[in-house]
């Protein structure tokens, strides 16, 4: 049985998306860092498009974190999904160090 | 397209509000971003003309630089050698003044220096108006007369917004797409129409609204995501170094001449049509010798031109990273997004394209204010209420008066820039689109919707009248070229098309329902 999906629950699922949609975004962008290897080179070509993978993400989850059942399940997932970018991200070095 | 039920009526009250939050400032963000196609012509028709003398040949530029510095040292640190001559490049050498903020938003006076005929020197501080930049500061801003670093989180906003009104929106279609998408319904039922032809509208132009969503967030947000990006990932003697470079600047004279540099450029890119030769000045990412111009069969970086990097003594092409058509994969994707929301290819045929495509995007989002307006009555009458809540009348008359000040502002502070002459500062384009904004604005709060939307369009005619009117008083000596004409044209056109819209508002308040926010008598409430 489940709940129909309603726009009454938007303050808690926009939360979600803003905060952890904003993280996972950033930690894609890490990702895509890596790959490419630019380093602190922001400005470099590759930098710039790191950066527009954010502004391309969190609008996205902005849109659709909607579709989730409940606030809780919305804060849930997205927690995962930034789990399964962060956790590789820091394995493989992507963090600063000091 | 089948979609569950609950899904799409959440999506449609999401799509709603998101719309009526954000619906106004996208039509203001939208309008004046189609002017903007047309920035540089709107500047060379507002500007009075030069008084310098004519610019001195290539060959006789190195002359002219030399004088410069020898008078005003400042200039060595960074200044430009114009390659084309008009009402927004007066002079073949210009530099900024200093103390003027640096970088991408900022700057001080221009001036622009020729050689007289005796070969001394001329100079001139900069005449161009300030109208165009001030439309165009009210395109980034959404129309909001704040300074940038508020305004732009501002922006920001109602730009994601606009991202989750086009999701939402879409969704809301997708279900009844096939019946609907070639239905337009003109005939009893007016809000049927309007429906029909914002669905319409909007999933014709998706794609444009995608790119230009997508480029907004970037706008809005890029310091926030570099700034979250070297928060997390660079170390801390990297963090501790400013993120921009200091300009590049180049000690002593460099050793080509310009007329060198220009040849040595068509050697290597015979299709880039250079405009200005720019030395030593610049952000950080942005080489010290470096040539602008053009290239239609590629896009390009900035709203008008793209940049190639020179080395100062052979002008030898180093940096690619935003030249036309020799970008690797990685700037040329970046580019071609810039390029996607600048519409900077092609020529003035995609930028005629891109001003219709801006203005068809504004009146989507009027078509979805005139909606929301509408459902909301409908709702509230089957609710029980008679006469309309004064929410829907304030949004109502919102609707109706923004958008006509905002096309009415605009003409008229483009039409004071040629009257109040050179002296017109920012300042004063500011005032003169500020008080005929918020006075449509009043107006229609003060009248309401039903009598204000014809009064008020028919100002709107009115204030674009102004702008041939101007031109009229000021001559033909304002004209440094015929095609300049076309500004006029365009004006006199939609002042006409306002008349036609006015001629229906009019007849609409007259015929309508009684308890519609467009009867020009509505109920007693």
């Amino acid at each position: 049985m489940t709940r129909p999906l309603s726009s009454r629950d938007w303050l808690g699922k926009t939360s979600a998306g803003f905060v952890l949609g904003f993280t996972f975004a950033l930690a894609l962008s890490g990702l895509f860092r890596l790959w490419t290897g630019y380093g602190d080179a922001y400005f470099s070509a590759q930098g710039q498009l790191g950066m527009w993978i954010m502004a391309l993400t969190w609008p996205l989850v902005l849109g659709f974190v909607f579709l989730f059942r409940t606030t809780l399940r919305a804060w849930l997932w997205l927690a995962l999904a930034n789990l399964v970018t962060w956790v590789p991200l820091v394995a493989l070095g992507g963090l600063h160090t000091s | 397209m089948k979609l569950p039920t609950d899904l799409v009526r959440m999506y449609k009250e999401i799509h709603g509000w998101v719309g009526i939050v954000a619906g106004l400032a996208l039509f203001i963000a939208f309008y004046a971003g189609a002017l903007t196609m047309f920035e540089e012509p709107l500047q060379r028709w507002a500007s009075p003309p030069s008084t310098l003398a004519p610019a001195p040949s290539l060959e006789r530029t190195p002359e002219l630089v030399a004088k410069v510095k020898a008078a005003y040292p400042q200039a060595a640190r960074g200044y430009e050698v114009n390659l084309v001559i008009d009402a927004a490049h007066p002079g073949r050498v210009s530099w900024r003044a200093p103390g003027g903020k640096r970088g991408e938003h900022g700057g001080g006076a221009t001036y622009f220096a020729s050689l007289a005929p005796d070969g001394s020197l001329q100079v001139e501080k900069q005449q161009r108006s300030e109208v165009a930049n001030f439309i165009d500061v009210l395109h980034q801003q959404v129309g909001l007369p704040f300074p940038h670093w508020l305004a732009m989180p501002i922006m920001g906003g109602v730009s994601l917004l606009y991202v989750i009104a086009m999701i939402s929106g879409v969704a809301v279609l997708l279900p009844s797409l096939v019946s609907d998408l070639f239905a337009l319904r003109i005939g009893r039922n007016v809000k049927r129409m309007w429906l029909d032809l914002h669905n319409l509208l909007g999933l014709m132009s998706l794609p444009f609204h995608i790119i230009i969503a997508l480029t907004a967030v970037v706008f809005a947000f890029h310091d926030e995501f570099y700034g979250a990006q070297r928060l997390a990932f660079s170390d801390a003697a990297s963090r501790a170094r400013p993120m921009m470079r200091a300009e590049a600047s180049i000690d002593g004279t460099p050793t080509i001449t310009p007329l060198r540099i220009v040849q040595r450029l068509q050697e290597q890119a015979p299709g880039f049509t250079p405009h200005q030769i720019v030395y030593g000045q610049g952000g950080g990412i942005l080489p010290a010798l470096r040539v602008q111009g053009t290239d239609p069969r590629y896009g390009q970086r900035g709203p008008t031109y793209g940049i190639a990097g020179l080395d100062p003594d052979t002008a030898e092409i180093v940096d690619r990273n935003y030249m036309p058509g020799m970008q690797d994969g990685w700037a040329a994707t970046t580019t071609g997004l810039f390029t996607l929301h600048f519409g900077s290819f092609g020529g003035y045929p995609i930028r005629w394209t891109y001003f219709l495509m801006g203005l068809a995007g504004a009146f989507l989002f009027y078509t979805g204010n005139l909606l929301w307006v509408e459902s909301r009555r409908k709702r509230e009458r089957k609710a029980g209420a008679v006469t309309q809540t004064r929410a829907t009348r304030v949004l109502g008359a919102l609707t109706v008066g923004v958008p006509t000040g905002c096309v009415a502002g605009t003409a008229v502070t483009l039409a004071a820039a040629k009257l109040a002459g050179p002296s017109a500062s920012y300042g004063l384009h500011s005032a003169v689109y500020y008080g005929v904004f918020l006075g449509c604005t009043l107006w229609a709060l003060v009248r309401g919707a039903g009598r204000a939307g014809s009064e008020l369009t028919v100002l709107a005619a009115a204030a674009m009248l102004t702008v041939p009117a101007a031109s009229l008083l000021r001559g033909r000596g304002w004209y440094d070229a015929g095609e300049l004409l076309l500004v006029d044209a365009a004006a006199a056109v939609m002042a006409i098309a306002l008349l036609a819209i006015a001629r229906s508002a009019w007849r609409r308040a007259g015929a309508g329902t009684r308890d519609s926010v467009w009867a020009a008598r509505p109920l007693a409430s």
